[in-house]
């Protein structure tokens, strides 16, 4: 059982860097490819369908976190408190950026929210390097060293490569060369990387501080049932925007 | 202020920002679900705009509701993490199922919802608003199982420094929840049937062109609104049978409990005996339509007070009789952390929160010509760059 949820939240984790990996690099490549106001509108609509199924893994990577570790969610947050403050204040801009850019017409409105989206995802790809160098360390060593800089640059840069995989895959040609759905997979499980190194040298640790059993059958009674729907809510968001004919519209709602 | 008053502002401010949105997101989702299935069933253009007009301000005013919702799942581990030292194993497993069974489906349902526009099958779309709800109010129950905990702790037993989960059934049947989930769903949907009644008499007053349109939104406002407040009431009276002893000795909890009843009474007289009654021709009246206007606000005052209420007369135990406040607190948590992210947190989001309102009564002032949500894809035109 131990075992199993383990899984799940190393899958959760590295989910979200595979899938939000994506939104992100879009976010930090605004400014480098969507020097216009009609490209940037273009990349967001590119990605706005996916955006809140993919953001939420983090939710559920937290939730996980406190469900099934319980004695390190409170270490693993109170440990880098400023960070993941930095972090969390990061996503709110991102999120907000996006729900509010097309919501007043105006090019210093929208220029201004696309600046947040940019900035948020700047913020949130550098501090997650920062903090699986945290991680590695076993929370002991401050995420402000040079290698956790390194890491933060190293994850910030996957996730743009990442952002333009998907591009090129949902937008073909539009943002540079046209990427096949392999490349994407292939560019997704190189964003989890970093994610799943840090968790396979974590794993022994997490197995350890595992809740007891009571906890895990309850979770798993009350979870497992609907992972088919979970799954299955996933894979309709992936059939319904993928690209072809009519792939991305613009107005979009984002 | 010391530490732990901080750390409590924090929690107290960042919640209440939470709350005012999520209330009004139970009260619209099921409102916005029926629309879109009427339109859906009939054809009808004007149901198409009720979905379209009502359902663009519940996704505005959704987006404050995922930000702050970020933090309030954050904080638990930032700042009180004695609380799952101690707790983790009963209280986090709430936690994990709203997260994972719950608000996982919510936001890839409402994705589907918002941007499906034009693009899934008519039933499916219809489906997604529906599953949207659905887990919004799952959401909502495993939020107030584990609120309910910490107000009752059933369901677990110390053992060794720490609780144990022996009897999870305990915590679905617990004393302190079967009567605070329908009151919260009733408020809930007192606050939507509210909104719907102050934005139709604004737009009423000013004799948009769409008067049809309003006085339909206006009267589904009041039905729902009087079926929000009789469950509020009933099921917020049926609370005290269930209510920890010694709880309105805090004057604080006791003040809010006070006036949040007083208030919610007259409300609840004013909706179920005035305006129930006045629904045929609520629209006509336009001596009313500036105190439904001033009444919009008032439902969520009086949710928060209902927290304030709940919460601070918890005080100062974390889990009743079980852990404190004080104790619950991360070890080695100094002002100075709280008081930076305190700030950070409570000028950012209360910057969004301002500016959400203001898009939210802009949404309003323009009426339900062509609003953004659901808008027809634009057939490609040149590049225009500049």
């Amino acid at each position: 059982m131990e075992m199993l949820w383990f899984v799940i939240f190393a899958l959760l984790l590295a989910g979200y860097f595979a899938l939000e990996g994506f939104d992100l690099g879009v976010g930090l490549l605004l400014p480098v490819l969507g020097r216009t106001r009609e490209t940037r509108d273009r990349m967001v609509a590119a990605m706005a369908p996916y955006v809140l199924a993919n953001e939420v893994w983090l939710v559920a990577v937290a939730g996980t976190l406190f469900g099934v570790y319980p004695l390190l969610e409170g270490r693993v947050l109170f440990g880098l408190y400023p960070l993941v403050v930095a972090m969390l204040l990061s996503w709110i801009l991102r999120d907000a950026g996006l729900w509010f850019r097309r919501r007043i017409d105006g090019p210093r409105w929208r220029g201004f929210w696309d600046a947040m989206i940019a900035f948020g995802s700047l913020g949130l790809s550098f501090g997650w390097g920062m903090t699986l160098y945290a991680a590695a360390t076993g929370f002991t060593a401050s995420p402000v060293h040079p290698l956790g800089l390194l890491l933060g640059v190293v994850v910030s840069l996957l996730f743009a490569l990442h952002g333009q995989a998907f591009l090129g895959w949902r937008a073909p040609g539009e943002f540079g060369a046209a990427r096949s759905g392999r490349a994407l997979l292939v560019s997704g499980l190189v964003a989890a990387l970093p994610a799943l190194g840090v968790l396979a040298g974590a794993a022994p640790y997490l197995l350890e501080h595992t809740a007891p059993a009571a906890t895990l059958n309850v979770l798993s009674v009350m979870v497992l049932p609907f992972a088919p729907v979970i799954l299955g809510a996933q894979v309709w968001v992936w059939r319904t925007f993928r690209p072809g004919k009519d792939a991305f519209r613009v107005p979009s709602f984002f | 202020m010391d530490v732990l008053d901080l750390a409590r502002t924090q929690f107290a401010v960042t919640g209440s920002l939470h709350f005012l949105f999520v209330v009004l997101t139970l009260g619209l989702a099921p409102l916005v679900a029926i629309m879109h299935t009427r339109w859906a069933r009939s054809g009808n253009p004007l149901h198409e705009r009720m979905t379209r007009f009502w359902g663009q301000i519940y996704v505005v005013n959704y987006a404050l509701g995922i930000v702050t919702g970020l933090v309030m799942e954050f904080q638990f581990g930032l700042a009180w993490s004695g609380l799952s030292h101690y707790a983790g194993d009963v209280f986090g497993a709430p936690l994990a199922m709203e997260t994972l069974v719950a608000f996982f489906l919510e936001s890839t349902f409402l994705g589907l919802w918002i941007f499906g526009w034009g693009r899934l099958p008519r039933w499916a779309h219809v489906a997604c608003i529906w599953l949207v709800t659905l887990t919004a109010y799952a959401s909502a129950f495993f939020i107030m199982v584990a609120n309910s905990f910490l107000q009752n702790p059933a369901g677990a037993v110390v053992s060794g420094d720490r609780l144990a989960l022996t009897d999870f059934g305990a915590l679905l049947t617990n004393e302190a929840l079967v009567f605070s989930f329908p009151h919260v769903v009733g408020a809930g949907l007192f606050t939507g049937g509210m909104v719907l009644v102050g934005a139709s008499a604004y737009k009423l007053r000013r004799r948009a062109l769409e008067a049809e349109f309003f006085t339909r939104s206006l009267r589904t406002g009041v039905v729902t609104a009087a079926i929000g407040i009789f469950l509020t009431m009933g099921f917020g009276y049926a609370q005290f049978a269930g209510v920890q002893e010694g709880k309105w000795d805090n004057t604080g909890a006791a003040i809010a409990l006070g006036l949040m009843i007083e208030f919610g009474q007259l409300l609840g007289l004013i909706v179920l005996f005035v305006m129930l009654p006045m629904i045929r021709n609520l629209h006509r009246r336009r001596w009313t339509h500036p105190i439904l206007i001033v009444m919009t606000p008032l439902p969520f005052a009086l949710a928060i007070l209902g927290w304030v209420a709940r919460e601070v007369g918890r005080q100062p135990w974390m889990i009743w009789g079980k852990l404190t406040v004080a104790d619950a607190m991360s070890p080695g948590l100094t002002a100075g952390m709280v008081t930076a992210s305190l700030v950070g947190f409570t000028v950012v989001l209360g910057l969004l929160a301002v500016v959400d309102y203001v898009l939210i009564a802009r949404v309003i002032r323009r009426g339900p010509q062509a609003p953004d949500l659901g808008a027809a894809a634009e057939t490609r035109s040149p590049a225009l760059s500049y």
